[in-house]
């Protein structure tokens, strides 16, 4: 059995190659993706045990929270006294303080500003430090600097050169050494800089102060023990932590970002696999469809159904096994580009060696043959089901190809139905995108089940202009339209693609566009400076807003601080606001209360929040804050929603508060009004200057304000759509497949046509137009149901932030061209090989 | 695109000249045509006989311009097919020669009708309706045009075929078999037609049969055997 089974499939293998294609890319992006993220979640690990290796304890402020959803707060710093108290506690070794904060190196004029942080910090010879010395020499001295390799690197910066570390304070250093971290030479978008620890805290502006003590335990000591000893030394003002802990939630906070973004990976690796499978049964329906003689020729001889069911389904298992072996090891070789495709849309991963779990290749496989296998369950069940006289029917490819089945119409119409109207609902106001969700699902069934019946229609229908091609064009569109089975699953496999990609576009634009209208309604400033790297405070340092406000040409300028609160488990972002400066800068809207209210210390909430609190003005909502902990602030007035949306967040605070709660002082935007009678170029100019002492500043006029607002959502998108295009090719190569099966079960009648004088041509034209057609009704649904579900998507969205549907008519009419010209690129092949085909030969097959 | 012959009023509508045809290399090859000749007078129905593997079929599918040959010449008219291209051949082919195969001569999607003016439509001519609708009335197809191919009985798709091999008045038409899956009746209608269209329409055909009685509808029987024509009878009544 097996051996048929197994020769069965060699002797398809021209048939069944494309599908083994389509299972081996969903197979390897599958792969890829865990290779990828298991790669950085290793490397995010070394790098957070490297940087606490050699100590037992850390010292810091007490905070109420830190490091809680990839948010780490800024504590207060340690008076030098603590580190005698550490250091009398018995069982410690070594007490070491250490500073560490943000600071710019400047090479030869230029500031180097890398996308992640740049670290200023104290030095100090492992096991407390991380780093160890690569070349050169410790920085023990005055006006002595080392940084790490990597940079060096990158920037030709050598031994002896002189560079400019900027933080609280700017000083000129001389690289006296270059450092590396752990088996690497930096840490990934990172500048380290490693001074003496005096001169880190004249950097710093710290005083004698440290930002913690790191604690080396005596030999035999138990560290558990040592904590509550130490903690106990110290009383409730600090906090003792043992560095493993410290670096798994460091570790954890960094892995929650690639944890989205695994899930992201593999729910389009999912897409592409479900698009695979579409293609795999389509195959193996034709290729079962086209055995109808041979399998009844073998029932008659005595196989039994089952025999039948378990030859398809044992081919199916040996593409499933083939592909998922080619596609592991394609996965693994292509993890490395996926890094550098998630690098090109802004997305850093930590550089290393790649990591292939046992787990991924057991996913892999079960993925691999499960999908195939199942797919194929179907047809086989159809081949089962082949009676034996059927060998001596002249079978017709025409009846087998499939009419549709009058059951599966009735339900592929009450599901798209349910599906339309589920769309309705929440276009019309009530529904929530979990109901959309449900419409999706159920119109993507409904469409599948209904696609047959509704094919040939549409196929006459949108394959009208073919007609103008003479006999060619017209053949094109009946061949389609008569196996509608095939043609609606081909159709509709590359439709779920491009539904996806349109859906993107359009959801991706509609929320740029409503962030660019409602920040354009509601700030009035001429420019707002803001940081060029994309830090989660914003990262101005505050002399900025000093240097601006003073200049004679800026009549205002007013800034906005972020902050990061804690909400019972989770963690959210508030604004701090001058509520003097704001309004003129801005035009605010309140729903109830007063904004200026917010100076005696209270709180004011977006429209929709408050709704969603079910709190109203007089109310009091309590707040965790990092170094004050839980704090009760009155709710003292409502904001229109859009206008919370230009604030970036739905709490609106004053800075006077956010002082006393907050030890943070970086600005993240800081807003300008240009004086009257002073030229706003004139205006940009002059607070330009004045940011001479502050690199990463930059001054923005309003749309490259929108414009940094939305690179994070250019970002995603444009790696979503890459990685979508992966689904869209898959659905291509089902085009290719189909028509390629198809020309053999029409074998005879092409020859035919040659007979009678079709030129090769002419032919080609024809094959070549019936995979246009396809596109096309793949675009007409794709686009169609990508845009409708991006709208009900945007009006679910719209009742939180006041989104509105924007159609990118460019990027769309981009997506249909491109579609259609792959379907003609999908025909090519086919189309050549039908051309091809020797005439005769064609018609002694029939 | 039309191919134009010189339109030379000669007697030969066609002619195989020493014609080889080897099919396979080596030891296994196979001599289907070995020397084969045979002129086709124009405006006559022409039969060729001969047992199974004689080499028949090749010899048709030569002279239509639809496979090659090895050595010899094939004329249809004065054009000689050997130094024509392949899309020469297939222009020659729809525009001024008709095939009839044993079976599947049909376009399955196309109606009859369809079917019928498919070479011309293939040309982008236009019919001459009234040439049309002689044939599909001397076929009796009235009322069949407007079905598909799976509707109609074997005899009827034979008759289209016949039908459409005759629409774009070819020089020549060529029929392999045309009654081999036909019953006796139906088949004899088929070949009274094509007799008929020889005489009262001056249509110029050729048919391979195995079946003497078919072969006694024919004007003249050319036999074969061994890959070449070994005798040819009824020219001399004329
Ligand atoms: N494509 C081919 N490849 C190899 N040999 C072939 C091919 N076509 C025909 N032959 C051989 O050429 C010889 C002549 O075949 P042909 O089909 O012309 O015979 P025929 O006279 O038409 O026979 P029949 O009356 O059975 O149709 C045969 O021996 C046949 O086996
Ligand atoms: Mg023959």
């Amino acid at each position: 059995m097996w051996r048929l089974i197994i020769r069965n499939t060699v002797a398809r293998r021209g048939r069944l190659a494309l599908t083994l294609l389509a299972v081996l890319l969903g197979v390897a992006f599958v792969t890829g993706s865990l290779v990828l993220t298991d790669t950085s979640q290793r490397l995010l690990d070394d790098q957070f045990r490297t940087a606490t290796a050699g100590v037992d304890l850390t010292v810091r402020d007490a905070a109420a929270f830190d490091s809680a959803m990839g948010v780490e707060v800024e504590r207060d710093p340690l008076p030098a006294e603590v580190v005698d108290r550490v250091r009398a506690v018995p069982g410690v070794a070594a007490a070491t303080p250490v500073v560490r904060g943000q600071g710019l190196i400047g090479v030869g004029g230029k500031t180097i500003v890398p996308a992640g942080p740049s670290l200023l910090l104290s030095w100090e010879p492992a096991p407390v430090g991380p780093f160890t010395l690569r070349a050169g020499r410790a920085p023990v001295a005055e006006g002595e600097v080392v940084i790490d390799a990597a940079t060096a690197r990158r920037h030709r910066i050598g031994l002896g050169a002189e560079v400019t570390v900027r933080a609280e304070r700017a000083e000129r250093l001389r690289v006296v050494g270059l450092a590396g971290f752990g088996s690497g030479e930096g840490l990934p978008e990172t500048t380290v800089a490693l001074v003496a620890l005096p001169a880190a805290q004249r950097l710093l502006a710290l005083g004698g102060d440290f930002s913690e003590v790191a604690v080396v335990a005596e030999d035999g000591t138990d560290v558990r023990r040592l904590r509550s000893a130490v903690s106990a030394a110290l009383g409730s003002g600090y906090e003792v932590s043992s560095s493993r802990d410290v670096a798994a939630v460091g570790a954890a906070a960094a892995k929650t970002q690639i944890s989205s973004l695994q899930v992201m990976l593999l729910a389009l690796a999912a897409a592409a696999l479900l698009v695979g499978a579409f293609l795999i049964a389509n195959t193996f329906s034709i290729v079962v469809t086209q055995r109808t003689r041979e399998l009844a020729v073998l029932r008659a001889a005595g196989a039994t159904g089952a025999q039948v069911m378990r030859s398809v389904l044992g081919e199916a298992l040996l593409v499933g096994l083939a592909a998922s072996a080619a596609g592991t090891g394609l996965g693994v070789a292509c993890a490395a580009g996926l890094r550098d495709l998630a690098g090109v849309f802004g997305m850093t991963l930590p550089d290393g060696g790649l990591v292939v779990t046992p787990r991924t290749f057991a996913v892999a496989f079960v993925v691999g043959v499960g999908v195939t296998v199942v797919s194929a369950f179907g047809p086989a069940r159809r081949a089962a089901a082949v009676a034996p006289v059927e060998a001596m029917r002249r079978s017709s490819a025409d009846h087998l190809a499939g009419r549709a089945g009058w059951g599966r119409t009735v339900a592929g119409t009450v599901l798209t139905a349910l599906g339309a109207a589920g769309l309705s609902i929440v276009l019309a106001g009530p529904g929530s995108v979990v109901v959309l969700g449900e419409a999706a699902v159920s119109t993507v069934v409904g469409l599948a089940l209904l696609g047959p019946a509704v094919t040939p229609g549409l196929v006459r229908l949108l394959g009208r202009p073919l007609g103008v091609a003479g006999v060619p064009g017209r053949l094109a569109r009946e061949s389609a339209a008569r196996s509608p089975r095939r043609t609606s699953a081909t159709a509709l496999a590359l439709a779920f693609g491009l539904a996806l990609v349109s859906f993107t576009a359009v959801l991706g634009t509609s929320i740029k566009e409503s962030t660019a209208r409602s920040y354009a309604e509601t700030i009035t400033a001429d420019y707002v400076v803001e940081s060029a790297r994309n830090e989660m405070l914003g990262g101005l340092p505050a002399h900025v807003y000093h240097h601006v406000s003073e200049l004679p040409q800026v009549a205002v300028a007013s800034r906005l601080r972020y902050g990061h609160w804690k909400d019972g488990q989770s963690v959210e972002a508030l604004t701090a606001v001058d509520p003097v400066t704001l309004p003129r800068v801005t035009s605010l809207h309140m729903v109830a209360g007063r904004l200026d209210a917010v100076a005696g210390g209270g709180v004011v909430l977006a429209a929709n929040v408050a709704k969603e609190r079910n709190l109203k003005v007089g109310d009091t909502l309590a707040m965790t804050f990092s170094r004050t902990g839980v704090q009760r602030l009155p709710v003292v007035g409502l904001l229109r929603d859009r206008d919370a949306q230009a604030l970036s967040t739905g709490y609106v605070i004053s800075l006077d508060t956010y002082e006393r709660n907050y030890r943070e002082h970086v600005d993240a935007s800081v807003f300008v009004k240009v004086a009257d009678g002073v030229s706003g170029a004139d205006a940009k100019r002059a607070v330009e200057r004045a940011l001479a002492d502050a690199p990463t500043a930059q001054v923005r006029d309003q749309a490259a304000a929108v414009a940094g607002r939305n690179a994070m959502i250019d970002q995603v998108l444009g790696l979503v759509t890459a990685l979508l295009m992966l689904t869209v090719l898959i659905a291509l190569m089902g085009i290719t497949n189909t028509l390629a099966l198809s020309i053999i079960e029409r074998t005879g009648e092409l020859g035919l046509l040659r007979a009678v004088g079709m030129t090769g041509a002419q032919m080609r034209w024809m094959i070549r137009g019936e995979a246009v057609l396809v596109a096309a009704l793949a675009i007409v649904a794709g686009v169609g149901l990508g845009i409708a579900f991006a709208a009900g998507t945007v009006a679910a969205l719209g009742r939180a932030t006041e989104a509105t549907l924007t159609l990118p008519v460019g990027p769309l009419l981009l997506v249909v061209a491109v579609a259609a010209l792959a379907g003609l690129l999908a025909g090519l092949l086919p189309a050549r090989r039908a051309a091809g085909l020797d005439v005769l030969t064609a018609i002694a097959t029939s | 695109m039309n191919l134009i012959l010189p339109d030379v009023r000669t007697d030969v509508a066609a002619l195989a000249r020493d014609v080889v045809k080897i099919y396979g290399r080596g030891e296994t090859a196979v001599r289907a045509l070995d020397g084969a000749t045979l002129s086709i007078p124009a405006g006559r129905f022409t039969a060729v006989m001969g047992p199974s593997g004689s080499g028949k079929s090749t010899l048709m599918h030569a002279m239509a311009g639809l496979d090659t040959v090895d050595e010899g010449q094939v004329l249809i008219g004065d054009t000689d097919l050997g130094r024509l291209s392949e899309r020469q051949r297939t222009l020659l082919r729809r525009d001024h020669v008709g095939f009839v195969f044993q079976s599947f001569n049909l376009v399955p999607t196309l109606t009859a009708a369809e079917n019928i003016v498919l070479p011309l439509t293939l040309a982008g001519r236009r019919a001459d309706q009234a040439w049309i609708d002689e044939i599909v009335a001397m076929l009796g197809l009235g009322d069949r045009l407007r079905h598909r191919p799976a509707e109609l009985s074997g005899g009827q798709q034979q008759r289209v075929a016949v039908a459409r091999a005759l629409a774009a008045r070819p020089r020549i038409v060529f029929a392999d078999e045309p009654t081999g899956s036909l019953d006796s009746r139906t088949g004899e209608a088929l070949l009274g037609f094509l007799r008929h269209a020889a005489h009262e329409l001056g249509q110029t055909i050729v048919m391979v049969t195995h079946d003497a009685k078919a072969a006694a509808y024919a004007d003249r029987v050319a036999h074969f055997a061994d890959g070449r024509v070994v005798g040819v009878t009824g020219d001399e009544e004329k």
